[in-house]
């Protein structure tokens, strides 16, 4: 395992990326995300996700998160209230609502960044049939609602121009597909080689 | 412990009790949070909830002062309540080149229609401009114009005040947003407002003949 010279200290990157994710709803980084639907959501919202998932990081650990794993055992409960969250926060009126209210714009800060950490501990403990669970209901609900947003002529958010959906539709679309593409590689990596099956 | 694991046939779900219980409360919890946000999965775009509130209960409306093109300043209480007509109001900016363009051909087909049929006096048409910084009376006098409006069905105003604007937008639910060159780009709509000055119905600008139909209803 080849592992950087330097590397940023777990907390120290939680709190990076937590404060850019935050920044983003506050002004002057604020107008960002209420001029384009790519900065809210294909930039904000995944930021305050993975800021979630670096949190977890910092305090996983047997005196950490470990007491709530039998609330969670193979991930399964964090795998639907993520998959719930990340569905409530794709809604185009959830969207127009958090550009243009103050109480659920900060909703969707601490709900995302809730999600984030909750995937951390479900795929800590998940198994890769749960992981494909959540997997294959985020990654192609994200793929085809972006490429609704991207194809449709239809204004959905009334906060944002057709153009700024157009892109944000992409961008969503491309995202899932990273995300799952990666997904797919680290289990390839993770697999055990040149095992024989037995059941086959 | 030892009395449990000893028993020959453990269920594989041993021990998930409190695992599938958060899983039901996060399942349910969800349900209820979508059904009350989409209005029971009716509405998933904040255009659809809006109007929908509007076909519940007719929205009151800020008495508003505004100024026509023949530059004569009223207010919006006062334009809805005289001749006790119902108006059917859209939004527009004088310089559009977009959606109000297709809005002015529909607004000049409703016209027609009002001056062809019975509805003449019983049924106005209000353009709303919202850019009072840009649209000043000349700049409605030269819509009107291109438009061929006829005063006595079809008029055109804006606010005397640009302060009012954010007023005037929240009251009947418009979002606008700055687009490139300059535009504007806004959910254009037909909003039916009745001889109470209330809003009380919103349909597409594609459905004239649908607007024309519920105005009739109301019409005195």
């Amino acid at each position: 395992m080849r592992r950087p010279a330097r590397r940023l200290p777990p907390s120290t990157a939680a709190l990076l990326v937590g404060a850019l994710a935050v920044g983003l709803s506050l002004p002057p980084m604020r107008s960002l995300i209420e001029q384009s639907m790519v900065w809210h959501m294909v930039i904000q919202m995944p930021l305050l996700v993975l800021s979630g998932w670096l949190s977890m990081g910092t305090v996983s650990g047997p005196s950490g998160m470990d007491r709530w794993a039998y609330w969670n055992r193979y991930g399964l409960s964090g795998f639907i209230a993520a998959l719930i969250v990340m569905a409530y926060w794709m809604l185009p009126l959830t969207i127009d609502r958090a550009v243009v209210l103050p109480t659920a714009d900060a909703m969707k800060v601490a709900s995302l960044w809730f999600a984030g950490a909750l995937l951390r501990h479900s795929f800590q403990r998940a198994p890769a049939v749960l992981q494909m669970f959540f997997m294959g209901t985020a990654v192609p609900m994200a793929t085809w609602l972006g490429i609704h947003f991207a194809s449709t002529d239809l204004r959905l958010c009334n906060a944002y121009s057709l153009q700024s959906q157009m892109q944000a539709g992409w961008g969503l679309a491309a995202l899932a597909a990273t995300s799952g593409t990666g997904w797919l590689l680290g289990l390839v990596r993770s697999a055990p080689r040149s095992k024989p099956l037995r059941n086959a | 412990m030892n009395a449990r694991s000893s028993q020959p046939a453990e269920p594989a779900t041993a021990g998930l009790l409190r695992t599938f219980s958060a899983s039901l409360a996060a399942l349910v919890a969800g349900l209820v949070l979508m059904l009350w946000t989409t209005e029971g999965g009716s509405a998933f775009t904040t255009e659809t909830a809006r109007r929908a509130a509007v076909e519940r209960a007719p929205q009151p409306l800020p008495d508003l002062s505004v100024v026509g093109a023949d530059g004569e300043v009223t207010t919006l209480g006062r334009l809805f309540a005289s001749g006790g007509r119902v108006w059917i109001v859209d939004f527009v900016y004088t310089r559009c080149q977009t959606v109000c363009s297709a809005l002015g051909s529909i607004y000049q087909q409703l016209q027609q229609r009002i001056l062809d049929g019975d509805l003449k006096g019983r049924v106005g048409l209000l353009s709303i401009s919202f850019d009072p910084g840009r649209d000043d009376a000349a700049a409605l006098r030269g819509y009107a114009a291109r438009m061929r409006m006829d005063v006595d069905v079809w008029r055109i105003v804006t606010l005397t005040s640009a302060a009012d604007r954010r007023r005037l937008l929240d009251a009947f639910g418009i979002m606008v947003v700055p687009a490139p060159l300059g535009e504007f780009e806004h959910n254009a709509a037909l909003h039916i407002v009745d001889g109470q000055g209330q809003l009380v119905h919103i349909v597409d600008y594609d459905s004239p003949a649908q607007a024309l139909a519920l105005a009739r209803v109301l019409a005195p």
